[in-house]
Formats: structure tokens, C-alpha cells, sequence
């Protein structure tokens, strides 16, 4: 950063800049404040807690390995192949981004529900159900999670040099051995950041989640939903902190991971 | 074993359209200035680029032909390629770089390792077996990229720039180790060069290619002494003229003519060494039988030799001793005679 005469930006707009950051920090000072240090153990330790927290990792993990197996094949064919109506694809990959969550819920209900056609082949054929089902809350979380890998794993893809693909087919590589051998450790870097923010993503679900898979604890009631539950629900205010309180833990964990891809290391 | 392709395509702005015939016993060296389609003549018969019309044939089998629809892919060709950015697997050893192409090939780990590593020691690399391409050097990562080439036993080998990114110093070298480890081998050897010492020091054949059109092949003393295009003839240092000759005259294409000797008639093409060129402030008199008037456009100064651009009806280089320049006063916009003797100049059919 340049030092000296132009190191001050004028004051115009120093300040809002700094209510830019008590914005984002007051609020997680209240978070902090509120933490009820002296029980939080045994606040960690209960039933409910335990419970919510496991559900949110399993589903949130599984998520996150749904949006592997399907987010960098595509993140693939998108990057590399000259595919008709490949701007379309990417359009609607990126739309979960910007579709409010609730919506997102709602359109797998009405894709997968119970009366749909897929839901009833999925019910008569194996007495699989996905609405207010674990799975169901493990598809929401990746249906809004997984453009996440893909935009970015795409962009690692990008930036790999497709002369390393071209040189493994010269030595006898075929294409699969190609993908699994030298373009997948290329972008392993990209994988790993954009699995985690997917995974940031899948946690924090919701919208989707509550509307596509209700709110029943130890089924669908993730650690969002169990917070929003006790907050507004049954007016345990002090759970609802303590389970926000891992939350931010979890994505202060993430953000450290991906430090030295979003956080800039000069001063 | 032979290489007959016939390649037409297009990338960008270039048309390559090259016939291209080679054997195995003796590198052939394709030069060119850049971005006349070297490279991607070489990633056509690697099978990275799909030609758009033509044939391409090596020992006996036909790997692309748009005629039937036949295109074997890349893999399956037995070409090796040793791309100009090298493009080492940055996550493997050296070592693994080098055993890839057996693996690929179902060949053991333990057995491919064994032999990279014996293709290692063979280019002096194997106490690097276990580095990572990035901890390596130009020359280094040259010869691990060689190894891990040959070790696939390919019948065509594409080399492209291999001394391209490799410092001066380590350049002798490197030169020294490509002769001796590509000689003599059962395998077509093609190198893409813009270097006309490397293809003076490691081809027998040279195939010159300029805007994706092969314009002459040889020896790389055929095409220096007798270049047939501007770049050729610049590569040898010699002054090229086009025109038509007849009873020991030239007319030039551009105007003007020259006195020469020899039999040749009908379209030819003509060199003068720069040396045997000789400046005058007034018109001479005597035997030269050719005295072109120009105007210096430049002088470079190369050590004991300077050449001198001259401006006229007749564009030409002479190269004079410094000594000489400074007898004439020679100097930019100055008039001078250009004194040529008819067996000096060099004609041969166009």
C-alpha cells in the first residue's frame, strides 16, 4: 500500500468506511456479548445441540460431495468443450446464486414432491421420500451450494494450461487417465476453495431447506434452523446464540482456510 | 520408416498447407521466423490439431485422412512431442514426470520407475529423480522433458524451440546432449526451429516454412548458399534478387539489370555476397561490369565488419571494413557506387 501524502484518503470517506466496518462488527460484538460463557458447556454438551450440529455436518459434507460428483463434470464440459448453448448452462448454474432460497425450496417441492411424477416413481419404486426427508434437506443444501464449485472450479479449469492434457495425450494418456491424473491435481487448489465454499454455503442453508424439508429435529433440523427454532420459536434465546455462535466459528474456520485466496496478505 | 502428411489448415490468420515427407535417418530440421506455422504443423501431426483436408501417413499407417474420416487420436499415434513450454507435470517428481507414458501404457509402477530412472542417468538427470519441475533449471527441465519423450519409444519424435528457453550458457550443452541422444535413431526426428545455428548443428535436412508454405528443402548448405525466399536468404546473410535471365543478363523484377555469367534462362533468382560488394564515391572504371548508383539508407556495425543498407534501384547490403567505411566518408543519405562482378553474382532457376 502506498505510504505517505496519498496513504490518507480524504475524510469523506474515511467515515463511511468506518461505519462500513461497524456495521459488519457491531453486530457480531452483540453476538459475542450475549454468549452465555459460564453455561456454554454444558449448552454444547446437550442433546439438542449435539444433535443439530451432527445433522448439519452430515448433511451439509454430503452436500458438498453431491456438488463434487455432479459440479466438476460440468465445471468440465463447461470450460473446455464447445458445447452449443453453453452460455445458457452456465446462466442457469449461477441462478441458485441470486434465486432467494425460499423460491429454490419451493421449485424442489414442486420437482420432487410427493404428487410430482418423479416423486411418485421415486415412492413406488423404492419407497423413497424426499420432501421433510433428510435427503430432501441434504438436496436443498446442494442445490444451493453447488454453483459455488462450480464457478469456481471452472475457473481454476480455466486457468490450467490445456498444453498439460495435450502433452499427457502424446505420452499415451487417454482422456480418462488425463482427467484423473493431470487436469484434476491442477485443480486441486480451485477444488479444494471451491468445495469450502460450498460447504460454507450448505451450512448456512436455510430457505431452501426449511421449505423443501421442513424443520424436524434430527431429521431435517440443521443447526439454522434449530437456532431459528429456539430463537423465535420457543424463545430460547440463549440456545439460538449458542448455536449461531458455532456457526461463526465454523465460517471464521473456513474464511482462515481460504485466507490467502480472498484475504489480501499486504498491509 | 517414413512420415508422408499432407496437411491443409487454418488457425487465425494463417494458411498452413505443407507436403511434408521424412524418414528416419536424419533429423530434419523445419525453420521458419515465428508465426509462419511451425508449431502447428508439428501439433497436426501430433493429432492435437485436426487438419482440415489432407493425409497423414507414418510407417505404413494411415493416422489421418479426410478423405475416408479416418483420425486416430493423439494417444494411440506413437508421436512424441516435446513442446516448447515443456509442460512438466508441476505435481510429479521428475522421475514420475518421466515414467507417465509407460504407465499410461499399463507398464507396473515399479517397472516404470526403474526405467525413467535409467533414462534419467542416461541424460545425466538422475540425481534429480526425485525434484519437482519447478526446483529445476532450463537445461534440467530440458532433458527430464526429453527423457520422459523417448522413454515412450515413440516413432515420430516432434521437438519444438527445445533451446528456446534455455540460457546461453547452458545452451552448448544442451545442443550436445540433443546430437548425441537423437542420433542415430530408428525414428523420425522432426525440430522446430527459428535458430538457423541449431539446424545448422543438429539437422541434415532443412525444410524451410514461411506463412504456413514449406518454400524450399535441403541440406542446410543447399538452402543457405541457394535460399529461394527474403527470410532464407537474410538467415544466410545473402542479397536475393528475382528476375529473368537470358544471354547473361538479369532483369530484375524490380527494375534494373544485371551482367552475369552462366546458362541459366527464364525466371531465376540471384545472390550476391555482401562482401562482394564494392563501394565507390565516384563511378568506377575497369572490370567490375555491374555499377548500381544508391544512396546509404544505414550502416550496422557487426565487429570488424560493417554493412551498409543501400538505397537504390537495386536494394542492397554491402559489408565493408570500418576502414574502408572511413576512407569513403561513408554516412547516412550519402551517394555511393556499388561495383558488382558479373562472378560474383550467383543465378540459378527460380
Amino acid at each position: 500500500m502506498k505510504k505517505g501524502v496519498f496513504g490518507r484518503p480524504p475524510l469523506g470517506l474515511l467515515v463511511p468506511a468506518a461505519v462500513a466496518v461497524l456495521f459488519i462488527a457491531l453486530p457480531l460484538i452483540g453476538l459475542l456479548t450475549h454468549v452465555a460463557w459460564r453455561d456454554l458447556a454444558a449448552e454444547l454438551g446437550s442433546d439438542e445441540v449435539r444433535t443439530a450440529l451432527r445433522l448439519s455436518l452430515e448433511c451439509s459434507l454430503l452436500a458438498v460431495v453431491v456438488a463434487i460428483i455432479i459440479g466438476v463434470p460440468l465445471a468440465y464440459v463447461l470450460a473446455r468443450s464447445n458445447l452449443p448453448g453453453k452460455g445458457l448452462i452456465r446462466a442457469l448454474v449461477v441462478l441458485p446464486l441470486v434465486l432467494p432460497p425460499v423460491v429454490g425450496g419451493i421449485a424442489l417441492q414442486t420437482a420432487f414432491g410427493r404428487s410430482t411424477p418423479i416423486g411418485r416413481v421415486l415412492y413406488d419404486g423404492f419407497g423413497v421420500t424426499l420432501p421433510f426427508s433428510t435427503a430432501g434437506a441434504v438436496m436443498a443444501e446442494a442445490f444451493v451450494a453447488f454453483p459455488f464449485l462450480v464457478i469456481t472450479v471452472e475457473a481454476g479449469l480455466r486457468q490450467a494450461d490445456p498444453g498439460y492434457e495435450e502433452v499427457a495425450a502424446t505420452l499415451g494418456a487417454r482422456p480418462w487417465r488425463r482427467f484423473w491424473r493431470v487436469t484434476l491435481p491442477l485443480i486441486k487448489p480451485s477444488l479444494l476453495a471451491g468445495a469450502a465454499l460450498a460447504w460454507a454455503r450448505a451450512l448456512g442453508e436455510f430457505g431452501a431447506t426449511i421449505t423443501f424439508a421442513g424443520s424436524f429435529p434430527g431429521t431435517t433440523q440443521t443447526l439454522p434452523l434449530a437456532a431459528y427454532a429456539a430463537f423465535e420459536g420457543s424463545g430460547e434465546v440463549e440456545r439460538a446464540i449458542t448455536l449461531s455462535l458455532i456457526l461463526l466459528a465454523i465460517s471464521v474456520a473456513i474464511l482462515v482456510g481460504l485466507r490467502d485466496r480472498w484475504l489480501g496478505t499486504s498491509t | 520408416m517414413t512420415l508422408r502428411a499432407d496437411v491443409r489448415l487454418h488457425r487465425g490468420d494463417l494458411e498452413l498447407v505443407a507436403h511434408l515427407e521424412a524418414d528416419s535417418s536424419g533429423i530434419v530440421a523445419i525453420l521458419g521466423p515465428n508465426g509462419s506455422g511451425k508449431t502447428t504443423l508439428l501439433r497436426a501431426l501430433a493429432g492435437l490439431l485436426a487438419v482440415e483436408a489432407g493425409r497423414i501417413e507414418l510407417d505404413g499407417e494411415v493416422l489421418e485422412n479426410t478423405a475416408t474420416g479416418t483420425w486416430i487420436a493423439p494417444e494411440h499415434r506413437r508421436v512424441g512431442m516435446v513442446f516448447q513450454s515443456l509442460l512438466l507435470f508441476p505435481q510429479l517428481s521428475a522421475l514420475d514426470n518421466v515414467a507417465f507414458g509407460l504407465r499410461s501404457r499399463g507398464v507396473s509402477a515399479a517397472q516404470a520407475r526403474t526405467q525413467a530412472y535409467e533414462w534419467l542417468e542416461r541424460l545425466e538427470m538422475s540425481a534429480f529423480a526425485a525434484s519437482r519441475p519447478r526446483t529445476l533449471s532450463g537445461g534440467q527441465a530440458q532433458r527430464v522433458a526429453l527423457a520422459r519423450a523417448l522413454i515412450t519409444e515413440p516413432r515420430l519424435l516432434l521437438l519444438d524451440e527445445p533451446l528456446a528457453a534455455v540460457d546461453a550458457s547452458a545452451r552448448v550443452e544442451l545442443r550436445r546432449t540433443l546430437r548425441t541422444q537423437l542420433a542415430g535413431q530408428q525414428r523420425i526426428r522432426l525440430l522446430v526451429t527459428h535458430d538457423p545455428v541449431e539446424a545448422a548443428a543438429l539437422a541434415e535436412r532443412v525444410v524451410i516454412l514461411e506463412a504456413g508454405h514449406i518454400v524450399q528443402q535441403g541440406s542446410f548448405r543447399e538452402v543457405t548458399e541457394r535460399p529461394r525466399s527474403d527470410w532464407a536468404a537474410r538467415m544466410a546473410g545473402l542479397n536475393l534478387l528475382r528476375g529473368d535471365a537470358a544471354h547473361g543478363c538479369l532483369r530484375l523484377t524490380g527494375g534494373g539489370e544485371l551482367t552475369v555469367l552462366g546458362e541459366v534462362s527464364g525466371p531465376a533468382l540471384a545472390t550476391i555476397h555482401p562482401r562482394a560488394i564494392a563501394l565507390h564515391r565516384q563511378q568506377p572504371s575497369g572490370s567490375p561490369r555491374n555499377v548500381v548508383r544508391a544512396v546509404v539508407a544505414g550502416i550496422d556495425h557487426e565487429g570488424d565488419r560493417w554493412r551498409v543498407r543501400l538505397q537504390g534501384r537495386i536494394p542492397l547490403v554491402a559489408e565493408i571494413t570500418p576502414a574502408a567505411a572511413a576512407e569513403l566518408k561513408l554516412a547516412e543519405g550519402g551517394d555511393v557506387f556499388a561495383a558488382i562482378k558479373a562472378t560474383e553474382v550467383d543465378v540459378y532457376p527460380a
